[in-house]
């Protein structure tokens, strides 16, 4: 059973939490300050941190930082519409996701069992994916959709690669820059956009109805395609 | 606007080089002129040569006319005595010429000084009166009074051979400074200071210096500089008094605004409160029992009202951080047409009602913007357009680009809005009267369009062919342009 550690001030909210997520079988955790936040994650070790973004004591961002010094537990953001500029800095500090304040609970439970998966995939992931009609062979740094072979520029390729190894994780632009381009990018946004745009339209996939790629405005990009099974 | 001093007065009242040319060259050409008539004795040439000498203190002035009356009063007895061309003065006869000459010349001269001097003084009274003019419709402008002291100054260099001019004010605490100087010339010369003073009250002087070895400020230029000082007084008072009924009227309007923000709030924030505790009191009520199908009704509401809530605290929040100047956008590189998209694709599914069609243009130039802000003011756009259209109805989505602009056009196929109404709707807690039970709190334009005016665009919103509304956004793609 994953036991999940949620870190938010609000009482209310800590409970709301704590029943829903107990309901669908989840251990759960409960604390009221980014200290016990970053102690709670050193000491019982939880599966998954939910973390509120305005807690009274610790900048977000910083309970992140010091939670990445020793682990790499998933770290879900709970923020507020406002606070946009600190879920960005948030997900650039190691966060692995956000959900906007008010959420629904079934999209919170959705990035929570995401990012579970993500981290408890014991066995490697497999050399070939298979995304319905599209096929992603890592190990021979192939693609084809519908049996038909795509043609990926290096650059494209590695930009596919990035996403699909983190599906339903919203990666940042500079994540991605630095990841696909390397550590001296971060703000070459339009980089990034010309060949996000040059992959969709290889794989097919449309930007107004996205079933692979989804934009963040102003955050980065998130890939949605499940395994096909 | 580069500034440059008068220059030094051309027409100055001494003897001028053209003077001292015609002085010389009209008794010259008289005496040329003359020779052939010097057989037919001196009259007729005496004639001619009056003719110079008044050609000369008409062209030239009193001094022009005086050399050349001189020089003719030479060349007669040396025209005319024998033997001819030496100088040797006949007695009295040529003292007479000699006497007439002058006369003429001084008679003439001061004629026409006099006459140019009545040219001149007309010319700088109307200078002067255009001076005034000028002034009192700068001053009155409401133009930022630094920058209308500024042209103050600068204004009065000219027509009073000034310096330099500096004028100091103290407008309701606040310090106003400006400071016009002719670049070339040497500071030093007579000083004037002038009060600026209405009523019994003096709130500033005005300082004026001439050039370094001009002549003092004469009373009748005192008085002008006076009268210009008042006029300035008067139109700096007024344009207090103004900044003052308008900080009321603003006052007034922020009241009026924040009256009617705090009922509709109170009324909007209450009644989705109502729903969410009715449904919720009725589902914890143990002595109903709820069937599936009613228990599910009533979280719908409940989950409807929180989400309008949610949008209302949204809008609030913004509109609070419009009045208090915080909606400050951070720009970044943006392609209005990837967040379109995106915009798009997260309301498409939630406003099945309507169909969402969209027109991007290929090749659209980047932006320097929020990129969360402009996805707000789309998202409220075609939220906006869905909310007035019909079952079904179609709403354009184009994003195109025109003269160093991303424009984005909205259109619905509702009932549109009234060409009188069209500036109105975007004001805060303004809702159309064609529709007025439309919900909507009332603020979703008004928060776009202080975001599109943040970013330094514009919006205005036209009817459509089909007589649906389309609202048109128009961000510049320069960064400075928004500065």
């Amino acid at each position: 059973m994953s036991l999940v550690l949620v870190v938010d001030d609000e009482p209310q909210i800590r409970r709301a939490l704590r029943t829903s997520l107990e309901a669908h079988g989840w251990e759960v955790a409960t604390v009221g300050t980014g200290e016990e936040g970053v102690v709670g994650a050193a000491e019982i070790a939880p599966d998954l941190l939910l973390l509120d973004l305005g807690l009274p004591d610790l900048d977000g961002t910083e309970v992140i930082r010091r939670i990445r010094a020793f682990s790499q537990v998933p770290v879900i953001v709970l923020s507020v519409r406002e606070g946009q500029p600190d879920k960005v800095a948030a997900l650039d500090a190691g966060a692995d996701d956000y959900v906007t304040k008010p959420f629904a609970m079934e999209e919170l439970l959705a990035r929570v069992r995401a990012a579970l998966r993500r981290a408890q995939t014991e066995e490697p992931t497999p050399a070939v994916l298979n995304f319905g009609g599209l096929e992603v062979d890592l190990a021979r740094r192939l693609v084809s959709r519908d049996g038909e072979p795509v043609h990926l520029t290096p650059t494209e390729y590695g930009l596919l690669e990035a996403l699909v190894s983190n599906p339903g994780k919203l990666l940042t632009h500079q994540w991605l820059l630095r990841k696909v381009w390397g550590q001296g990018y971060g703000t070459e946004t339009t980089y990034l956009r010309t060949y996000i745009r040059a992959l969709r339209k290889k794989l097919g996939d449309d930007a107004q109805a996205p079933a692979l790629i989804v934009t963040e405005p102003g955050v980065g990009y998130r890939w949605v395609a499940e395994l096909a099974t | 606007m580069e500034r440059r001093g008068p220059e030094p007065n051309a027409r100055s009242r001494g003897l001028s080089a053209r003077g001292l040319t015609i002085a010389v060259v009209a008794p010259l050409a008289a005496a040329v002129g003359s020779i052939p008539l010097s057989s037919g004795g001196p009259a007729s040439a005496i004639a001619v040569f009056m003719l110079a000498i008044v050609i000369a203190a008409v062209a030239g002035g009193l001094w022009s006319g005086l050399i050349a009356a001189i020089l003719s009063s030479l060349a007669v007895p040396m025209l005319f005595s024998t033997p001819r061309f030496t100088l040797q003065f006949d007695g009295a006869e040529d003292v007479v010429t000699a006497v007439v000459f002058l006369a003429v010349a001084i008679v003439v001269g001061l004629l026409v000084g006099g006459a140019s001097d009545e040219r001149a003084r007309a010319a700088r009274r109307e200078r002067e009166a255009r001076l005034l003019g000028y002034l009192s419709s700068k001053l009155l402008t409401g133009e930022v009074p630094d920058r209308v002291l500024d042209d103050f100054a600068f204004v009065l260099l000219d027509p009073f051979a000034l310096a330099s001019c500096e004028i100091t004010v103290e407008l309701d605490g606040q310090q106003l400074h400006a400071f016009a100087a002719r670049p070339e010339v040497t500071v030093g010369g007579p000083q004037a200071i002038l009060p600026l003073v209405v009523g019994a009250v003096a709130f500033g002087t005005v300082v004026v210096e001439r050039p370094a070895g001009s002549h003092a400020f004469t009373a009748d230029e005192l008085l002008l500089l006076e009268a210009a000082a008042k006029q300035a007084a008067a139109a700096l008072d007024r344009a207090r008094l103004d900044a003052r009924a308008r900080m009321a009227q603003l006052d007034a309007e922020t009241n009026q605004l924040r009256a009617a923000m705090f009922s509709s709030v109170t009324h909007d924030l209450r009644t989705p409160l109502t729903s969410i505790k009715a449904g919720v009191t009725s589902l914890l009520d143990p002595s109903v029992h709820y069937d599936v199908e009613q228990q599910r009704e009533l979280l719908t509401t409940i989950l409807e009202e929180t989400d309008r809530l949610n949008r209302l605290v949204g809008n609030i929040l913004d509109l609070s951080k419009i009045r208090a100047g915080a909606l400050i956008p951070t720009r970044q590189t943006a392609a209005i047409d990837e967040i379109t998209e995106a915009v798009v694709a997260r309301l498409a599914p939630r406003l099945s009602e309507v169909k969402i069609r969209t027109n991007l243009g290929d090749d659209l130039p980047e932006v320097q913007a929020d990129p969360m802000q402009i996805d707000q003011v789309l998202t409220n756009l075609i939220e906006n357009a869905a909310r007035y259209s019909p079952e079904g109805g179609i709403i354009d989505v184009m994003v195109g680009a025109i003269d160093h602009k991303v424009e984005v056009r909205v259109q619905d196929r509702g009932p549109g809005i009234a060409p009188e109404e069209r500036e109105r709707v975007f004001e805060a807690f303004y809702r159309g009267r064609t529709n007025p039970e439309t919900p909507g709190s009332g603020l979703g334009l008004a928060i776009v369009k202080a975001i599109v005016v943040a970013h330094g665009g514009s919006i205005r919103i036209e009817g459509t062919p089909g007589g649906g509304a389309a609202v048109i956004v128009e961000i510049p793609v320069e960064e400075d342009a928004a500065e």
